[in-house]
């Protein structure tokens, strides 16, 4: 049935009223409503694997009528991914058709706005963001995997005003089970979390909080909780991003830290350079690790991105070099 | 001398204030006054409602002299800065602002449709809609 569905609109918007611009989506007919979408292709290089992967291909579909808009967003993980292990070829498929975002939007005023459906957490700012095309390298760091919970099924809700600066305030609720619950990092069935953010000239600063309960398979701790700072400054051509966070069970620290410090120089606005310094550790199933990442990415137009990178792990057997190329239409 | 060079100079300052742009903000006479973040925050599309009315933004075209300079001045965001900003929001669900061919245009528009804001120069302002910032260059 969603095949259908996408197919349908997929021929209405041949007739959209607006011209299409690669990386701005279009209108259906002269529905509130536009769609677009975006893929990526990523390869990976170690001592031992080499893995090529359609990564995503996903489809959106938003709009908005008077005080209220919405956000759906289909997307097929994993769709194709071949490995080469120790001279060992595997092949899998994925082809189930995964909800990644479906939420409504009230906007009461110039204020308060309510969402209930599921959406991406407000927690930092690599989550906001997290798809290939829009972030600045292939890989994600470790601190937005381990810490919270990427998406939130429920209610949220946020207070925005404007002074000096902006400020931003964020709430998170979840008392029921996950739409597509498996597709996120921890499944979970309640989630509560505030947020504070303030923005002045270039600068934006975070802090998040909140309580989750992991219903993972392998769990060891049901009740988590996680606290993340981020800061962020941004000129035309530079970029500086970092978060820091940690998460705690009732009686011992699971994640004692995950932090990353990111920085990026844009050469032109199609060449584009960046180091990242990460580093976390982790009590539950110990692990830690350090890296330090080399990226370049080349962007011929903004929705589309070229991107390489090569990480040296505190193991030198998981260092990596990685490709991508992703397009946001 | 000191004098005759006072003189000149006074007379450069008068003549290059007389020749300075002023522009306007403007929008429909029902609107609320809004600070210039507030302004800034309605065109990036971070407010959408003000006073229980949908707040409109309309830009010139993409080309247009004025264009450029209010998003310099009030954005403070280069061309291609916003560029970027827009693909991003396009994942977010938010539409960059209507584009409208001509300052008249804008005008009419911001007359006409409750909520609308708009920016044109000074000198076409009237009494049919309000003024929110100026600004001159």
């Amino acid at each position: 049935m969603r095949y259908i569905i996408l197919a349908f609109i997929f021929i209405l918007s041949l007739q959209g009223d607006e011209e299409y611009q690669l990386g701005k989506g279009t209108q259906v007919g002269s529905l509130p409503f536009y769609v677009g979408g975006y893929f990526s292709l990523d390869y990976k290089h170690t001592d031992d694997i080499d893995r090529y992967r359609v990564d995503d291909i996903a489809i959106l579909g938003y709009g908005n009528y008077e005080k209220f808009s919405y956000m759906a967003e289909f997307e097929f993980k994993e769709y194709y991914v071949k490995t080469y292990e120790n001279g060992v070829k595997t092949t899998e498929k994925d082809n189930k058709l995964y909800t990644e975002r479906l939420y409504l939007d009230y906007n009461l005023d110039e204020n308060y706005m309510f969402r209930v459906g599921k959406y991406n957490s407000p927690i930092g700012f690599w989550n906001l963001l997290p798809i290939n095309v829009l972030r600045e390298t292939t890989s994600n760091p470790i601190t937005s995997s381990i810490i919270f919970p990427k998406f939130t099924t429920g209610l949220g809700s946020s207070y925005l005003s404007y002074g000096e600066g902006e400020l931003k305030i964020d709430a998170i609720l979840q008392h029921n089970d996950g739409i597509d619950a498996e597709y996120n990092n921890y499944k979970i069935d309640r989630h509560y979390g505030f947020g504070i953010s303030y923005s002045i000239d270039d600068y934006t600063f975070k802090l998040n909080s909140g309580y989750f309960n992991n219903l993972t398979d392998n769990r060891v701790n049901e009740d988590l909780y996680y606290m993340l700072l981020s800061a962020k400054y941004e000129s035309e051509k530079y970029q500086f991003l970092t978060e820091v966070g940690s998460q705690k069970s009732k009686s011992q620290y699971t994640t004692d830290y995950a932090l990353y410090v990111q920085g990026l120089y844009r050469f032109t606005e199609q060449h584009i350079g960046v180091i990242r310094v990460e580093s976390y550790e982790q009590s539950i199933n110990p692990t830690s690790d350090d890296m330090l990442i080399f990226g370049y990415t080349y962007r011929p137009l903004y929705p589309i991105a070229i991107k390489s990178e090569y990480q040296f792990h505190s193991k030198s057997s998981q260092n990596q070099f990685l490709f991508s190329f992703s397009v946001l239409f | 001398m000191k004098t005759v060079i006072r003189t000149i100079l006074l007379l450069l300052i008068i003549n290059s204030l007389s020749f300075a742009s002023e522009y306007a903000i403007i929008s429909n006479i029902k609107m609320k006054e809004l600070s210039e973040a507030q302004i800034k925050a309605i065109y990036l599309k971070k407010i959408t409602v003000v006073n229980d009315i949908s707040v409109v933004p309309v830009n010139l075209g993409a080309m247009d002299s004025l264009r450029l300079k209010f998003e310099n001045k009030i954005l403070d965001m280069s061309f291609e800065r916003l560029k970027s900003y827009w693909t991003k929001e396009h994942y977010l669900g938010k539409r960059p602002p209507l584009s409208m061919q001509s300052a008249q245009s804008v005008k009419a528009f911001v007359k006409n449709v409750e909520g609308a804001v708009g920016y044109v120069n000074a000198e076409i302002v009237d009494s049919d809609v309000k003024v929110l910032y100026r600004w001159s260059e």
